[in-house]
């Protein structure tokens, strides 16, 4: 439909774990500057196609192609050098440091003395205030240890790296599962915000309201295999819950009258 | 709580082991004779190089969430080696070079290349083969200390060359030479665990492997570059060894080990990986060598003081868990 190729597509993508196949051929694509939720009942394998995205573990077979180019991720060093970031579903964080050591993990600031990197710490604590004040995330102190902040202070640390890196693609897995109301609408717009961009984004989340709130398309993992594929703006919630499990609660099945879909709202009941 | 009353009290908390050097040294310098004197104080500083300088590359280590038990083993390999190469006398080859203190920085190398060696053999089985550091480590304990004994046939090696004694023996502004060399080092090793990108991943790395990896950081070259520098600080230790007793016997360092955990342990360094400084582990280091030479000075008999060093480094982890206690209180 368009004349660049998608910022990502997936071909056929599989995964298995000794016998246990986690991925059974999955094709997707995602354009620049759309976000696409990712749902799916538990051990479906949305954070195992996540993973293989973000050069985390590789695939058994298929191909994962970037802006048109065939890409081969063998650790997440080269797909975050390719501009995917990613927000996994347990923390990565070393509690053990503090919150600036945390926000640039990897990609310090430093200036060159004789040849010898020197952290600019007065320089990268600026940065990370500047990016926490602009999310209205309130840290105490930027130099305490991230052991002593909340579970919700943390996943904002998260969050706040992605929107400040930015990159080409965000990969974010159950990203406000420990976030209160206002942490989470917060965290919806910086998701808005990183789009507006021209970032493309996979959001992972178990809650139907969000991924009607915040997405253009639902793709929808059902037993490693893609179960749907749709325009938010022409389904309902119904119908994708059927897809999840398979048409079995609420019996209405997938070829339910396309005509009658309503714009998504974000005041819908969420599947649990 | 205001910001600067939590402030001191972490600071206070950070450097709990500096404050117990002080109050030590103040106990020691009213109670024992003859304690309170500038002789003494560098004397303390002089003797804590050896156990010093290998309890930086072991605090590295343990820092980035591994273990080094071979580095007592690995000294006494570089002093052996130098022994042998440089002595005159005994099992030594007595080398002479031209210009004669071109031996200096040529000796220096060999027992750093020994100890890193030794160091690469355990990042590899630890690192690349997945295998556990304790392990791994214990067995080049073991066998460094075999390869010691067979290269010298149990003999040892005596005299080394005035050109690199001058070592162990010159003064500058009244402080053995040692003794610089050992603050020199903890000055160096500090700076570049605080303020380099490789020190910011020791600790990282020790705190969450995975989510470094993650973060793009390459962990196991951090982890592998950990074990190198271990062994080769243990390799200068052991040079250093090897120049102060003028000469290396097998059994040379014998129970360095345990001082050097002693000291990181009580220096505020976790075993679980990713805490701890390198200032607090000198610290601990001269803690160990003031009550050691308290008791010497009192003239107790020896193994008073491996007890008493045994309850210290069970009053450091205690400590430690009651740290971790009263930060939670308090912040
Ligand atoms: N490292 C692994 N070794 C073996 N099996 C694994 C591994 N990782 C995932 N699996 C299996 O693959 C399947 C998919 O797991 P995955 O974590 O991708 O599910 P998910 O859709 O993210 O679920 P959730 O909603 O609970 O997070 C599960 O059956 C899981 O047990
Ligand atoms: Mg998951």
């Amino acid at each position: 439909m368009s004349e660049n190729p998608p910022l990502l597509k997936l071909e056929a993508i599989s995964k298995n774990f000794g016998a246990i196949e986690a991925l059974k051929g999955v094709d997707m694509e995602i354009r620049a500057g759309e976000v696409v939720a990712l749902l799916g009942d538990n051990g479906a394998g949305k954070s195992t196609l996540v993973k293989i995205i973000s050069g985390g573990l590789r695939p058994s077979s298929g191909r994962i192609i970037m802006e048109g180019t065939p890409r081969d991720f063998a650790s997440p060093a080269e797909a975050k050098a390719a501009g995917i970031e990613t927000v996994y579903q347990d923390l990565s964080l070393c509690i053990n440091a503090d919150v600036v050591a945390n926000f640039f993990m990897g990609r310090e600031i430093t200036k060159r003395f004789f040849g010898i990197p020197i952290l600019q710490e007065r320089a990268m604590e600026a940065v990370v205030a500047k990016a926490l004040a602009d999310a209205g995330t309130r840290i105490p102190s930027l130099r305490t240890n991230v052991e002593h902040l909340s579970g919700g202070q943390r996943q904002a640390i998260e969050l706040n790296r992605f929107v400040h890196w930015g990159g080409k693609l965000v990969l974010l897995d159950e990203p406000f599962a420990a976030l209160g109301v206002e942490q989470t609408r917060r965290g919806l717009d910086m998701i808005r915000q990183v789009v507006a961009r021209g970032i493309g984004v996979v959001i992972i989340t178990h809650i139907m309201a969000q991924a009607f709130q915040v997405a253009d398309r639902i793709i929808v993992i059902r037993h490693g295999r893609v179960a749907g594929d749709v325009r938010t703006d022409e389904t309902t919630p119904e119908q994708v819950i059927d897809m999840i499990t398979g048409g079995t609660l609420s019996g209405a099945g997938k070829g339910r009258d396309q005509g009658n879909s309503s714009p998504a709202t974000g005041e819908r009941e969420s599947s649990q | 709580m205001t910001p600067a009353r939590r402030a001191t009290i972490e600071f206070l908390l950070d450097n709990l082991v500096w404050l117990m050097l002080i109050v030590v040294l103040i106990v020691f310098s009213l109670t024992v004779p003859r304690f309170f004197q500038f002789g003494i104080f560098a004397n303390i500083i002089e003797q804590s190089t050896f156990v010093g300088v290998m309890a930086i590359g072991l605090a590295i280590v343990i820092i980035s969430g591994n273990l080094d038990l071979s580095v007592e083993s690995t000294a006494a390999l570089a002093a052996m080696v130098t022994g042998l190469l440089f002595a005159t006398q005994g099992i030594g080859l007595g080398i002479a070079l031209e210009p004669a203190w071109l031996i200096l920085p040529v000796s220096l190398a060999i027992a750093m290349l020994v100890g890193a060696a030794v160091g690469m053999a355990n990042g590899f089985f630890v690192v690349r083969l997945g295998m556990s550091a304790f392990i791994v480590t214990l067995a080049s304990f073991i066998w460094v200390r075999g390869l010691v004994v067979a290269i010298s046939g149990g003999r040892s090696a005596q005299s080394l060359p005035a050109a690199i004694r001058v070592v162990g023996t010159a003064d500058i502004l009244g402080l053995p030479l040692l003794a610089w060399i050992s603050v020199g080092c903890f000055v160096l090793f500090s700076f570049i665990m605080a303020k380099t990108p490789f020190g910011r991943y020791v600790t990282l790395v020790g705190g969450n492997l995975e989510a470094t990896y993650r973060a793009g950081i390459n962990s196991n070259r951090i982890l592998f570059v950990s074990f190198v520098l271990a062994g080769l600080l243990a390799g200068v230790a052991g040079w250093l060894l090897a120049i102060r007793t003028s000469g290396a016997t097998a059994n040379l360092g014998v129970g360095m080990l345990f001082n050097a955990f002693a000291a990181v342990v009580i220096g505020g360094v976790s075993l679980k990986g990713g805490i701890g400084k390198l200032p607090g582990v000198y610290a601990g280091v001269l803690l160990l060598y003031s009550i050691h030479t308290a008791i010497n000075l009192m003239g107790l008999p020896a193994h008073y003081t491996q007890m008493i060093l045994g309850a210290l480094v069970l009053a450091a982890v205690l400590l430690d868990t009651l740290k971790l206690r009263l930060r939670e209180k308090l912040l």
